[in-house]
């Protein structure tokens, strides 16, 4: 379970997140969604750990993860797994090395069981060829499932997906919500997902949480967000604005 | 408002000098904030790294790989500028020496000693600090501004300890070899240079009688102090990056104008402690 | 597939030649490319010099001229203060050998003036005010910005490379003097309390020994520095291509390009001039 109380933030003088607080229950897939700039990655980035808060405090079960040494939270760390934004797929290392990385690094395991996990991993991404390329040989929508083995190849407990079908064509967008709906029915994961395409991630967040200006203004499961007579909450969902709320 | 008219000419009338004066203070302190919170976010750099030297895991194929990134990729730079160092300094008190003194007997020797004193290591040191620290505050950099340190640290592996690490033990080795590389060249180019300018014989501008373990030592202390200095400064440019391409580009300028500052800084307490020791001694 | 693994011992043998050869081509083929892009840079600013076509942004070249002058000038002054402290105790080593305090200024100065002074102050601006130049013309190569302009009918060599060219020329040629001339004064400070030789003596040995050819052989330099990496970090910057990793790429090639530059150009004119 993750509990977020709290959390404000500033950047370069101006707030991006203002009490933000949000309980994550274990076994649900959070859906983050908000416009541009709402501070949803920022939020992601304060609850896994890679960015301090001005105040206010994250518990993954039960610890405090600011208040941990560098070598603890590496060790919790263990625990996470995340899908960057922009791929972040290490670009001195082949496709392999890549995701083989997060295990070499926790170094409990052989280099056989390694690869034959690492070779599991690119036959569920359907990818089994591409091994030894390097990330800057590959589509984005490759770069996107690969990162994704990467993310979840020490089929860890908690996963955070930061927009996993940006700027893909909707056949790669399915593929990739596949492959997550299948994480999430197979092992139970405790997910948060930030998504702007809400048609695809209606099916498999269970709730819903949408920012806006730093500000949680919606927060309730599927049933309820589609009763939400919040204006922009309603556009957002829906995909389209019935007055002018722009601004 | 109007029930304390002293507080409102106070409100009304006095920012404007008050907060000019400011401005001015401001502009002043600015700049030395700034370099203080270089030079600590440096030391914090320098503290994880020298930690993670003693306690991490080493990685000699990281460590080899970025050898031969510093080391073997800068041997042709090195060759190039130091050698045109090396006859152009010839060159000069070759000249000087005809016409003041008119004998060249002791130019070979005293170029000798003055390369290992200073040339050589502060002179390569800032070939390196150009070629090398620019190159890794760029690939970290853009390492940053791509999640990919995000990514590292999410894979539980420290930054500092995969990354400044491996540079910080290639760069100390590298430029100690360098150094010796960068004396070697600037000498067989000035001898070229005496010989063919003023018709010195090589092996009298060949002489190794005026070096001695002071002139050695001084110049492994001053590369080995570069060594260490330049990568740490370069990481430290490269790990602060923020915003896309044009925060690579401030953090790459950032990582030469440091990295320089550093050797010439260091450059000249070294070489003052060397003074100061030999007149004692 | 198949047929690669067919030849592979063939391949192999070839391959390691072949390797070689497309090494060195490929190297000499990205010189070659480079320095051919430098001479047309330098043709091009050349023709918007003439008089006739005296084409560039004044306002831009004002900004320009305060970016890299006064940006660099804390630097510059830094650089030339231990500079000239340096040198007395590099030429001090040697003073106290032979008892010569006389010559301490001369030492000192004569090195100062027509070689460390502009050899370093130029380095160091080519680090602080060259790669900062890449690095703005990279940004805007690698966001499309220098289309745009040309896509307004606006050259980019008018709006962009003449104002940055004539700001960094004038201002390392005026850096120059300040920088010799502090680090003179950092000189005769650290000969009066490091070495304990009155500054009086120094001042008086720079002023009989050192002459004015020295300082002018330096400032020649500096002018032919300034140009240099002017017209490197322009190009560098320029021909950047491939994102955030290109802009470092670039910055990386300018500083290295201006480095060589220095000291090939420092080698010239002291044979040119002697």
């Amino acid at each position: 379970m993750i509990v977020v109380e709290n959390i404000c933030k500033t950047h370069l003088g101006r707030p991006v997140l203002e009490n933000v607080s949000l309980t994550i229950e274990e076994g649900t897939n959070l859906g983050l969604i908000g416009p541009g700039g709402a501070g949803k990655t920022l939020l992601l980035k304060i609850i896994c750990g890679l960015v301090k808060p001005d105040s206010g405090t994250v518990t993954i079960n039960g610890v405090d993860i600011h208040k941990l040494s560098a070598t603890e939270l590496a060790e919790l760390r263990f625990q996470i797994g995340m899908l960057f934004q922009n791929y972040a797929l290490f670009d001195f290392m082949n496709v392999f090395d890549n995701i083989a990385f997060p295990l070499r690094q926790e170094g409990k395991l052989s280099e056989d069981d390694i690869e034959k996990l690492v070779r599991k991993a690119l036959l569920d991404i359907s990818l089994p060829k591409i091994g030894d390329r390097f990330p800057n040989e590959l589509s984005g929508g490759m770069k996107k499932r690969v990162s994704f083995a990467r993310a979840i190849i020490r089929q860890p407990p908690i996963l955070f997906y930061d927009d996993p079908t940006a700027g893909l064509d909707p056949v790669t967008s399915s593929k990739i919500y596949l492959l997550l709906r299948a994480m999430q029915q197979e092992r139970g994961t405790t997910a948060v997902t930030i998504s702007h395409d809400i048609d695809g991630i209606k099916d498999i967040c269970d709730v819903f949480c949408m920012i806006d200006r730093g500000q949680i203004i919606f927060h309730g499961d599927r049933n309820a967000i589609e009763r939400c007579e919040i204006p922009l909450v309603m556009q957002f969902w829906r995909g389209f604005s019935d007055d002018d709320l722009d601004g | 408002m109007s029930a304390n008219p002293s507080s409102t000419i106070e409100t009304n009338s006095e920012p404007a000098p008050d907060s000019r004066f400011r401005n001015l203070l401001a502009s002043f302190g600015a700049p030395f904030l700034e370099i203080g919170r270089t030079v600590l976010g440096i030391a914090e750099v320098f503290r994880l790294t020298l930690y993670y030297l003693v306690r991490g895991r080493k990685r000699w194929s990281a460590i080899l790989e970025q050898m031969h990134d510093v080391g073997n990729r800068s041997v042709i730079f090195i060759t190039v500028t130091l050698g045109f160092l090396g006859m152009i300094l010839i060159y000069q008190a070759g000249n000087q020496a005809l016409r003041i003194t008119g004998d060249l007997q002791m130019l070979g020797g005293l170029f000798l000693q003055l390369l290992l004193r200073e040339f050589a290591p502060t002179i390569a040191a800032m070939m390196i600090a150009t070629r090398v620290a620019t190159g890794m505050a760029a690939q970290i950099g853009s390492m940053v501004v791509t999640e990919q340190v995000d990514a590292l640290q999410m894979c539980a592996a420290q930054p500092v300890d995969y990354l400044v690490v491996p540079r910080f033990i290639a760069t100390t080795i590298m430029m100690v070899i360098l150094t010796i590389y960068a004396a070697f060249v600037s000498y067989i180019a000035g001898a070229i240079t005496a010989y063919l300018s003023f018709g010195l014989n090589v092996r009298t501008f060949i002489d190794l009688s005026f070096i001695g373990w002071f002139d050695i030592n001084i110049g492994l202390a001053k590369a080995l102090a570069y060594g260490m200095a330049i990568p740490i400064i370069a990481c430290h440019a490269g790990l602060n990056v923020f915003g896309g391409s044009e925060g690579v580009g401030r953090a790459t300028t950032q990582a030469v104008v440091n990295a320089s500052l550093a050797v010439v800084i260091l450059d000249f307490i070294i070489s003052g402690l060397g003074y100061v020791i030999q007149s004692i001694f | 597939m198949t047929s690669m693994a067919d030849n592979k011992p063939m391949q192999k043998t070839a391959s390691k030649f072949m390797r070689l050869l497309a090494f060195i081509g490929k190297h000499f083929n990205d010189w070659a490319s480079e320095i051919g892009g430098l001479c047309l840079l330098t043709w091009q600013i050349f023709l918007n010099l003439l008089p006739w076509r005296w084409q560039f942004d004044g306002p831009e070249t004002w900004r320009n001229l305060y970016q890299v002058g006064v940006k660099s000038f804390p630097i510059v002054v830094v650089t030339a203060i231990l500079t000239g402290a340096i040198m007395v105790i590099q030429s001090g080593l040697y003073i106290e050998q032979y008892g010569a305090y006389g010559l301490l200024g001369w030492g000192a100065g004569y090195t100062i003036l027509r070689e460390i002074g502009p050899i370093l102050i130029g380095l160091m601006f080519s680090g602080r005010v060259g790669a900062n130049n890449t690095a703005e013309l990279g940004t805007m190569k690698v966001t499309d910005q220098i289309d745009a302009l040309r896509a307004l009918a606006i050259d980019p060599i008018g709006y962009l490379v003449m104002p940055r060219f004539l700001a960094m020329v004038i201002m390392l040629f005026l850096l120059v003097v300040i920088g010799d001339f502090t680090a003179l004064i950092g000189g005769a400070i650290t000969s009066q309390f490091l070495l304990g030789v009155n500054m009086k003596l120094f001042a008086a040995s720079v002023i009989a020994y050192v002459t004015l050819d020295d300082l002018f052989h330096g400032l020649i330099k500096a002018f032919i520095f300034g140009c240099a990496i002017a017209v490197i970090s322009c190009h560098f910057g320029l021909s950047t291509k491939g994102g955030a990793v290109g802009v470092g790429r670039a910055v990386n090639a300018s500083v290295v390009g201006s480095a060589i530059a220095i000291f090939l150009i420092d080698y010239l004119i002291a044979f040119i001039i002697n």
